[in-house]
This record gives C-alpha cells, sequence and structure tokens, in this order.
C-alpha cells in the first residue's frame, strides 16, 4: 500500500518506485513496474503509452480508485499535494474517457452534480455551473437533457462538471478519445483555456501523441507492459498555445516525432 | 390526426352493424355471441337505468387498485432490501423463482379458504401476480446502473446514500415502471380471476353468473368493459411516464 509523505517539497504529485501488480501468485499480472515521477503545481503532465502499459492504473491510483474496484496491489510511494490517495478527496476532479453524464438531469443540472455531492451551496453551485457552461460554450444548451447533445457538447459539459469542482489537480483519463478528430481539436482548445485560466495541475492520460505534445508541459512516455517509465520530455513550445496554429509549427512536429521514437522503443521490449 | 379516429370510427361502426346485421339474419347465433344492441341494452341497464354494476365496478376496481399498490410498495422495499444486501439477495432468489412459478390462480381456491369470500382474497391473488412483476423490474432497474456513474461519484466522494438517491434509483426508475404498468394491469387480472371462482360483489362474479345463465349480452358487455378498462389503464400509465421521464 503506497504511503503517502509530508515531504514538504511543494510537490503536487509524487509517485516512487511505484509497483502494481493484478491479481495473485502464478496468475500475477504486472501492470506498473518500479514508475517515479513528480509534477509541479500548476503543470501539465501528459502520460502516453501502448494500450495496456498501466497509465490509467497509475491515474486510478492517485484518485484512490485501485485498491477496492481492482484489487490491485500497489507498492511504493505515491502522494497528492502530501497525502496519500484516497477516493472522493477534494483535492482531485477525476474526467472519465465516456462524458458519464447523468441522463436525467439537464447539462445545467449534469454540470453541478460534482459540486452537489461535495455540498457546496446551491446558490454558489448554480452560478459557478452556469459560469462554466458559458465558458466551454453551451451557454444557450443549459436545460437541454444530454439525448438532445453532441457527443461533443456531451464532452464540453463534462469539461464543465470537471471544473466547476474547483480542485487544484485534475486527474483526465482520455477524455477525448471517443471524439472525432475536429471536435477533438476544439475541446483541446477548450481545456487550455480553462486551464490557462485557473493554474490546475493536471496529469493528462492520452494515446495521441499530437494531443499529448500540444497539451503538456512535460510528456511522460510508458512502455509496453510491464509499464515502465522510458522517457520524460519537456515541451518547450510558448505560452499560450493554439490546437490549430502548432500543426504548422515545425518545432510542434520535432517533438511528435521524437516522441514517436521514444514510444517505439517502448513497444519493443 | 382527425383523419386517423375517423378511420377508426368507420371501423369499428361498420364491425358493430356487421354483428348486429349478422346476429338477425341467423348468421351467428345470439345466444352463444350475443348481438350489440343487447350489449347496449345491458350495459345501459347496469349502469343508467338499474345502476347495479356500478357495486360490481367499484369492488372489481378496490380489489386491484389495493393488491396493485401493496404489491408494488412490497415489491420495491423487497428490491431495494436485495440491492442492500445481496447475499439475502442470492439465497433468496430461488424460492422466489419457485413462488413466481406457481400459477397463482390455481392458488385462488387457497387464498378464498384463507381470506374469505370477499375482497380479501381477490386482493391476494392480485397481490401475489403484482408483486413479483414489479420486484423482478425493481431488481433489473437497480442492475441496468451505469458503471461510469459509480466510478464519477466514487471520484467524488459520494457517500452510499447520495449514490442512492442521486444516481442508482433514478437509473432505475425507467426499468421500474414498465414493470409498474405491468403490475397494474396484472392485478386488475387477478381480482378478476379471482371473482370468477368464487365472490360476493365484483365484475368476475358477474361474469360467472352471467355465463351461467347464458345472458350471452351481458358476458360480452362485461368483457369489453375489462377490456377497455386494462386500455384505460395503460393509457394512463403512459402518460405519467411520459410526463415523469421526460429526459428519456
Amino acid at each position: 500500500m503506497p504511503r503517502g509523505e509530508e515531504t514538504g517539497t511543494g510537490l503536487a504529485i509524487e509517485i516512487a518506485d511505484l509497483v502494481v501488480r493484478f491479481g495473485s501468485g502464478a496468475s500475477a499480472v504486472l501492470a506498473v513496474d518500479h514508475a517515479s515521477f513528480s509534477v509541479a503545481p500548476g503543470s501539465f503532465v501528459s502520460l502516453v503509452g501502448p494500450s495496456g502499459c498501466g497509465k490509467t492504473t497509475i491515474l486510478n491510483l492517485l484518485a484512490g480508485l485501485l485498491d477496492a474496484a481492482s484489487q490491485g496491489s500497489p507498492a511504493g510511494r505515491a502522494s497528492v499535494l502530501g497525502k496519500p490517495p484516497r477516493p472522493g478527496n477534494p483535492d482531485i476532479a477525476y474526467m472519465l474517457a465516456r462524458d458519464s453524464l447523468l441522463p436525467w438531469r439537464t447539462a445545467l443540472g449534469n454540470a453541478a452534480y460534482g459540486m452537489e455531492v461535495r455540498n457546496v451551496p446551491a446558490a454558489e453551485r448554480e452560478a459557478r455551473a452556469k459560469g462554466l457552461l458559458e465558458r466551454v460554450g453551451l451557454g444557450g444548451f443549459m436545460d437541454k437533457y444530454p439525448k438532445a447533445l453532441s457527443h461533443g457538447m456531451r464532452q464540453r459539459c463534462a469539461l464543465a462538471r470537471t471544473f466547476a469542482l474547483d480542485s487544484p489537480v485534475l486527474l483526465m483519463d482520455e477524455p477525448f478519445g471517443a471524439l472525432d478528430a475536429q471536435t477533438k481539436l476544439q475541446l483541446e482548445d477548450v481545456l487550455i483555456d480553462l486551464c490557462a485560466a485557473t493554474a490546475k495541475t493536471v496529469v493528462f492520460v492520452t494515446h495521441d501523441l499530437a494531443e499529448a505534445v500540444a497539451l503538456s508541459d512535460r510528456v511522460i512516455v510508458m512502455s509496453a507492459r510491464p509499464g515502465r517509465i522510458v522517457a520524460d520530455v519537456a515541451i518547450d513550445l510558448p505560452q499560450p498555445r493554439s490546437v490549430r496554429a502548432l500543426q504548422s509549427d515545425p518545432r510542434f512536429h520535432s517533438l511528435y516525432s521524437r516522441l514517436w521514437t521514444l514510444l517505439e522503443q517502448g513497444m519493443t521490449p | 390526426m382527425t383523419r386517423r379516429w375517423l378511420g377508426h370510427a368507420a371501423f369499428v361502426v361498420a364491425l358493430v352493424a356487421l354483428w348486429e346485421a349478422a346476429a338477425t339474419g341467423g348468421l351467428l347465433d345470439p345466444t352463444f355471441f350475443g348481438r350489440p344492441s343487447g350489449i347496449a341494452a345491458y350495459l345501459w341497464k347496469g349502469f343508467v337505468s338499474e345502476g347495479k354494476l356500478w357495486l360490481d365496478l367499484g369492488y372489481t376496481l378496490a380489489g386491484a387498485l389495493l393488491s396493485f399498490v401493496g404489491g408494488s410498495v412490497c415489491a420495491v422495499a423487497a428490491g431495494l432490501l436485495f440491492m442492500l444486501f445481496p447475499a439475502f439477495h442470492r439465497s433468496a432468489e430461488p424460492y422466489l423463482t419457485l413462488l413466481n412459478a406457481m400459477p397463482r390462480i390455481a392458488l385462488a381456491p387457497l387464498f378464498l379458504l384463507w381470506f374469505g369470500l370477499g375482497i380479501g382474497s381477490k386482493i391476494a391473488v392480485g397481490f401475489s401476480l403484482t408483486f413479483f412483476i414489479v420486484l423482478a423490474a425493481t431488481v433489473a432497474g437497480i442492475r441496468s446502473v451505469n458503471g461510469d456513474h459509480l466510478v464519477l461519484s466514487r471520484t467524488l466522494g459520494a457517500t452510499p446514500r447520495q449514490v442512492f438517491s442521486k444516481v442508482t434509483l433514478p437509473s432505475a426508475v425507467p426499468v421500474m415502471f414498465s414493470g409498474l404498468r405491468l403490475g397494474l394491469i396484472f392485478s386488475l387480472l387477478g381480482v378478476v380471476g379471482a371473482e370468477l371462482l368464487a365472490a360476493e360483489h365484483g365484475l368476475g362474479q358477474t361474469l360467472a353468473y352471467l355465463q351461467s345463465t347464458f345472458n350471452m349480452d351481458g358476458v360480452m358487455g362485461l368483457l369489453f368493459l375489462l377490456a377497455f378498462l386494462g386500455l384505460g389503464v395503460t393509457l394512463l400509465m403512459n402518460r405519467l411516464e411520459r410526463r415523469l421521464l421526460a429526459w428519456q
């Protein structure tokens, strides 16, 4: 079981010598193999790697979801804002690959759902949810049910729900993985805009290298199972960024191909 | 819309006219099939000029309503208990399946013995049908909850009570509702079935009497009345569902 330690180093997230096994005995699968990394407050770090490399496992561990949900047995150290991971940590807002909007709630009700669970007073809840829906471009759709929203709009609503929590740390598990390319670019810009305004610490899991380069301050490359960290690349592209403008930036492409090489090396053990 | 209704009206009028003509012409023996004019006369006498059928209708509806409410409330409560205690659910399930496999109408004589000739035995039959239908729907509804919603709620730190009231219950409602709609029809069915066997009052009891005295106009009249009752109940539930589940 990972123990959080009051490190006093001012790191938002710290993982040291993390080993995660699923199952036990001879059938045990090593999912994460001695991974160590840390994230400074306010920085945006992406985890990339082939599927099954344990990137979502690391995210789930940080969110405190690992123990009961999946019988994973972690060893090593992990901490979020100096505290050990636990489910329902109010410092964390988690965003899943699927929007997981509640179909019986309107966009406004969904944007407020997280705050409702965390007992934010009703008036403040509504004001924050409305403000964020405006920010993500759903101002005219607040009273619509999810069935009336497109995929992209639903994920915008999920973004509003996540940011409305006002947690300092965001864990995002391939939030745009299921979207078409065009919608994805739009939502990446929305995310850049929201992050720039709030200085969140973000750990972003994706298998899309272009997305990782465009959004991140750092990209951590993981190998195929068992997941090891093979590279930690600083993305020194200037801020503020626009995903669209980056498409024609040669530095963007050279970072992309460097990461691609690292990823390929990690896939062949 | 009006065109559709005009079409329906024309069809029904034609059918009734054909039936009446066939009965008058001797093609369709009114002793076995009744005749529209006779059916209308019987219902008029029963509900307007003499008004004796109101009491029977009241008994049947009261029996159906009481068995529906009792059966549904108990079934939803049992479903929630099963959700809270899955081990209890696993051990109770085979017995429930066995009970549900019993032909309920065959239990009616037993219920007559236990609960008497009055409305109690009718409620028992209706209850035994409604309970299992609504219970199955409640359990299915609770199982239909989306795993993503539970994960999200866990990361938010939702308490079990919050998960239940904000996620599990609302996701179960649509499936529960279709169970309730079916349960209401079956409560009416159970009550009328039990009344056919033996009763003091009720449409089923009247139907049995009319059958044994070869009053086919009356039998047909009551059969149509029961069919329309079932239709009315279904339409009412559909309207309620549309209002409550506008998000679907």
